[in-house]
Parts: C-alpha cells; structure tokens; sequence
C-alpha cells in the first residue's frame, strides 16, 4: 500500500478509537493488525516485544480506572488497557512494513508536501547518530568538571542548540551548493505509485470500521 | 509574513531530535514514579508530572525561529523521530505530537508572534495544558476521574508545564541570548 496512505489510514483509526470508547472495536483492530503483521512475516522476537512493551502502560492505565475511580468500571478499564495495545499495534503494522524514505518520497509526490520540509527533515534525521553523540560527549565533558548535567540543566540544552545551529547552517549550506533550490520543481528519481487499489483498500478499511466501531457492543 | 525556509526546518528539526534524547534521561524517574504512585491510584499522574519536560522542544523552536509554525513543528518533528527510529508507538504518537505541537502554537498565536518574553511562554505553557488535558480527558479515561482527581491532574499538569516550558526554557533562551545566537540566527 501507498506509504502516505497507510500513515493517513493509521492516523484516521487510532483517532477514532480514542475518541470512541469500544472494547470489540479495539480487540478486533488489534487481531487485524495481528493478522497483518504475520501475513508481512514480522519477526517473531519483535512480536513477543510488542506485547511485553505496553503492559506497564497499559497495566497502570487498568489499575487507575478499575481500582481508583468512583464508577470502577471493569468494560471502561479494558477499553483503555485494549486501546493501548490497539495504538501498539497498528504503529507496528505501519512501521515494521514502511521505510521512512519512502514515507517522505510518498508525501512529497503524492500529497504535496513542499520538498523543503521532505528533504530538511530527513537531513535533519540523517545525523540522529551524531546528535546522540554530541549529547553524550556534552554531558561527559560537564561530568569530568564534576558539573553533572541532566534533563533539568539549562546549560545541556544550550551548548546541544549551539551544535544544532551550527549543524543547521552547515547542512543547508551543503544541500544549496548540491542544487537544492527549495521552491523550485525536482525531478523524480525514485516515483512512488498512489494506485486506484490503494484508495479502494483505504475506503474500505474506512467504511468497514464505522459499523464496527458505532454499533458493535 | 516570513516564511519557513529549508534552514529553518533542519535548525527545528535537529532541536527536536537533541530534546528527544535529552528526555531519554527522564524516563527512569518517569517509570519510578509510576511505579510508586500506582498503588496509591496516582500511576496515571507521573504522565502528567512528567508533561513539561515532553513540551520543551515547541516553545523553545518558536523563540529561536520567530516564524509562525515554528513552534508546532517543533513538537510535530519530536513525534515524527520515533517514527523514524521505529518505535512501535510512532505512527499513533504523531497524533500526540500534533496536538502538543498545537497548544504550543497558540500561545504565540495569541501574541501575534509580537511578543517574546515571559508572558509568551506563559501562555503557551497554558494553551499546552488545556489542549493536551483535553486529548487526555478523551483519550486516556481522564473523564472517570472524580472531580477532585480531575481538577488536581489538571493544576499538576499546569505546574509541571510552568517549570519546564515556562522557566527552563526562559533560562535556556537567556543564556542564547547572551551568546547573541538568537539575533544571528534572525539575519
């Protein structure tokens, strides 16, 4: 399926399910996704950690509601622990079967995103490991001068933004001198398809989910 | 009205990544926290402690990239990284980061993008924490709370928000501005 569409189709259900408390709906996205996610050979390691990763979220969430308030609502207590697992699920039915360039390729020719935002965040994205690094070595140089530096400490977030206009300035100077003009038209090197299939499976995903969602009990 | 240019979005971009990693160091008080409050029916409340620290990125990009949507981009672009690291929770969390990205924005809406000083970041840090406690009251069951519950998730939520987007920020931005990196970055 068409990388924008299948983010737009995600976004659209998570939305719903948030704002429609309904325990078959959430059970039925999650065995959808499930389903999804085999049929695509999803790695059986990473299936075991989808399960494992929202218990504590979503146990918290179970305990809050079903011990803590005043309806003490077994049905609401599982809306919300299902929901979690719902969200779990249908990102990793979007991100275990998506790349992110394709994602940006896919907004940018099929649903007109300006190439500036594309291509200035996977810039951005492309030094995540020398960010990791620099915000490191920024805490490790503070911490030899027994000046720890944590979450809290303005000076960690200062010297990190120092890099990351110096960073900026370099990377946009180096996209400019490659022939990046931001509002000019690019040709396509990699075209990404938005089939009349992709909008038929997307539209009835949609219209099969309202039924479910409204009159399911 | 100014608009964003490639520069601007790489300079948000990359502020928003080096937040997400500074957060990173957050998360072991994030989980105690729950831990501890949890049997005493105030697990859900760590989130709410925790929120400032979590909307940093949008107030700070719209005080150093003083162009509207700089501050939404800010937060949206912070989601957007857990999206591309993979994170099972990516796809959903952009919903998230839009709406932080959102309360963030309207604060500097609301001056015009005129104003840039405390009374800016004030009324970010609040216009965060009626939109994101309202996303919560629907999404995560905020709505069967007691009204007492209700109204201390709310005032916690607004403090955590006061620290961290409003005075941290302040002092980050202060020590930007001595260093002249906020008027260079404006040329």
């Amino acid at each position: 399926m068409n990388p924008g569409l299948k983010l737009f189709l995600i976004l659209i259900i998570s939305l719903e399910i948030s704002l429609v408390p309904n325990l078959g709906a959430n059970l039925i996205i999650i065995g959808a996704c499930l389903i999804y996610l085999l049929f695509k050979h999803i790695n059986l390691k990473k299936l075991f950690l989808l399960f494992i990763i929202p218990l504590f979220a979503a146990s918290v969430v179970f305990i809050t509601i079903y011990y803590f308030t005043p309806s003490r609502s077994l049905y609401q207590a599982c809306v919300l622990f299902t929901r979690i697992y719902a969200y779990v699920f249908l990102g990793a039915a979007f991100t275990e079967t998506t790349s992110f360039l394709a994602l940006a390729r896919s907004l940018e020719q099929n649903f007109k995103l300006p190439s500036k935002f594309a291509y200035g965040t996977l810039a951005a994205f492309n030094v995540i490991p020398k960010i990791h690094a620099e915000v490191n070595r920024i805490r490790l140089v503070g911490d030899m001068r027994h000046y720890h530096l944590s979450f809290y400490s303005p000076a960690l977030y200062f010297k990190a933004i120092l890099s990351a206009v110096s960073w900026s300035n370099s990377l946009a100077d180096g996209m400019i001198s490659h022939g990046y003009r931001e509002d000019k038209e690019r040709s396509v090197i990699v075209p990404i398809a938005l089939t009349k299939k992709d909008w038929l499976i997307f539209s009835s995903i949609i219209v099969l989910l309202q039924p479910i969602l409204f009159l399911l009990k | 009205m100014k608009k964003l240019h490639v520069r601007d979005i790489i300079l948000i971009a990359l502020i928003a990544i080096i937040f997400g990693f500074i957060y990173l160091a957050s998360d072991g008080l994030y989980n105690a926290l729950t831990a501890l409050l949890t049997p005493i029916g105030y697990g859900m409340l760590a989130n709410d402690i925790m929120m400032g620290i979590w909307c940093m990125a949008g107030p700070l990009a719209g005080f150093l990239v003083r162009i509207p949507g700089s501050a939404f981009l800010g937060e949206f672009l912070g989601s957007c990284v857990e999206l591309i690291a993979g994170e099972q929770w990516g796809a959903v969390n952009l919903i998230s980061g839009a709406v932080q990205g959102l309360g963030s924005e309207l604060g500097f809406t609301f001056t015009s993008y005129r104003r840039y000083d405390w009374f800016t970041l004030f009324l970010s840090a609040t216009t965060t924490t009626i939109v994101t406690y309202l996303y919560d009251f629907i999404k995560n069951g905020y709505s069967y709370f007691s009204t007492f519950n209700m109204i201390l998730y709310f005032v916690v939520r607004w403090i955590s928000m006061l620290l961290f987007t409003c005075v941290l920020v302040k002092l980050i931005v202060n020590l930007l501005e001595k260093a002249h990196v906020i008027q260079t970055n404006q040329n």
